[in-house]
């Protein structure tokens, strides 16, 4: 049987500056290992929290490394949550992801270190050159807050130091990156920008260094959504991220250069097409077990109106702005 | 007429462009040139929007610069300082003219 979606308002925005978004050749493969997260944070597109308990398995674990292995052009193996670190197997996957000889990178709250047997968090990332990217929304203690929960803030330096004291920041293999996420209904600010004043003021107010720092636009869905609702925010919000649309920022979309993996092995476009359940296109490999390359390539992406918060302004990808 | 200011009147101002489209569009340009990056950024500039909608007391205005800022990578906490900078100066204004009083009655008192 053939369903026909409706042409949603982002993809006819898209095809009228670039035709049709598809794939190019997916060098990424995003890993959510679990919606487990030891905070509940308000602009959160996962839903995490404490009390999730949503874990990948053994055999889907499995199945992620076993595509790494075979398919060299995915360079890079993304670990995300949750907090992955609450995954039992977490460690292993970012040392066999290592021992393949890809870059991994771990979506790190930076709070997780101090659960109990965290504390060695830092020197097992480094002894594994793992790139770390850490959340921290704005360089105050209250703007912060706000967003994360309270002490969030002093916790989050706390680790970052941790992360600077084994050579994260200082050394050339140890990469650590911040992500800030604005702290309402808001464009973010110009990345450029925002580095430089953290950057400045983290060094002159608290001694952290980093290497490089992500703006990412809030996602209007899930978590976030159920705020602007509430919050009598979303309409505005919406007609905010539509009115910015920014064709520079479609040949770097991330859903053109990734593959995101769920939980229960289930393979999406992206992150928030996985929070929203939308599958890849039909008649596409749906299981990271029938993972293949050359049908993923170049394949039709499933968008949504979310999707308008990857373009807005200067665009918004799991590694910052786009243009 | 329900209220003389309403939020969503903010996205009609261009509307006052039909009363002369000549001098309109020269406001514009003016307005666009004058808030473009150049020895002060973008993000100073918008500061002192702020700063100037605070003390003329524009809602309208109030509202735009408040989001631009927080766009700008600004927060209530940077907003706060520029609107007692702004608010100490008019504070200073008004006590400086004072110094009219001050001096007539210099002037004409014994």
């Amino acid at each position: 049987m053939t369903t026909t979606v409706p042409t949603s308002r982002f993809a006819l925005r898209v095809s009228g500056a670039h035709g049709e978004l598809r794939a190019a050749l997916p060098t990424t493969l995003q890993v959510n290992v679990g919606k487990r997260c030891n905070q509940a944070c308000h602009h959160c597109h996962v839903d995490a929290s404490p009390t999730r308990t949503e874990v990948m398995g053994d055999d889907v674990f499995e199945a992620c490394l076993d595509v790494l292995a075979r398919t060299p052009e995915l360079d890079t193996l993304d670990i995300t949550g949750g907090a992955p670190e609450l995954h039992p197997r977490f460690r292993e996957m970012v040392a066999r992801g290592r021992a393949l000889g890809r870059k991994v990178m771990v979506r790190h709250n930076l709070t997780v270190q101090f659960e109990p047997g965290f504390a060695d968090l830092s020197a097992f990332f480094a002894a594994h050159e793992a790139e770390v990217v850490c959340s921290l929304p704005h360089y105050t203690e209250d703007a912060t807050d706000r967003q994360r929960g309270r002490g969030v803030f002093a916790k989050s330096i706390e680790a970052m130091r941790a992360l600077n004291a084994v050579g994260y920041g200082r050394h050339a293999s140890l990469v650590v990156n911040l992500v800030s996420n604005p702290v309402g209904a808001f464009l973010p600010p110009p990345q450029a920008d925002l580095e430089r004043d953290t950057r400045q003021w983290l060094f002159d107010h608290h001694g952290v260094v980093f290497n490089a720092l992500f703006t990412i636009t809030n996602m209007p869905i899930s978590r976030f959504a159920a705020w602007l609702q509430r919050a009598g925010n979303y309409d505005a919000y919406m007609a905010r991220l539509e009115a910015a649309f920014n064709p520079a920022t479609v040949p770097g979309l991330m859903c053109r250069s990734l593959v995101s993996v769920g939980y229960d092995g289930t393979l999406y476009d992206c992150d928030f097409n996985q929070m929203l359940e939308m599958g890849l296109n039909g008649g596409l490999p749906m299981r990271i077990e029938a993972f293949d390359l050359g049908r993923l390539r170049g394949r039709r992406v499933r968008t949504g109106e979310h999707c308008f918060g990857c373009t807005a302004g200067g665009g918004s990808s799991c590694g910052g702005a786009l243009a | 007429m329900p209220a003389y200011f309403d939020d969503k009147d903010l996205a009609h101002f261009g509307d006052l462009k039909e009363h002369n489209p000549e001098l309109w569009t020269a406001f514009e340009r003016y307005y666009v040139a004058a808030f473009e990056p150049g020895l002060l950024s973008k993000r100073e500039k918008v500061l002192i929007g702020f700063a100037v909608a605070q003390v003329s007391q524009c809602p309208y205005c109030i509202d735009s610069y408040t989001q631009t800022a927080l766009e700008q990578g600004l927060t209530m906490k940077h907003l706060a300082e520029a609107l007692h900078a702004a608010a100490s100066l008019r504070a200073g204004i008004a006590l400086a003219h004072g110094l009219v009083a001050h001096n007539v009655d210099k002037k004409i008192s014994m």
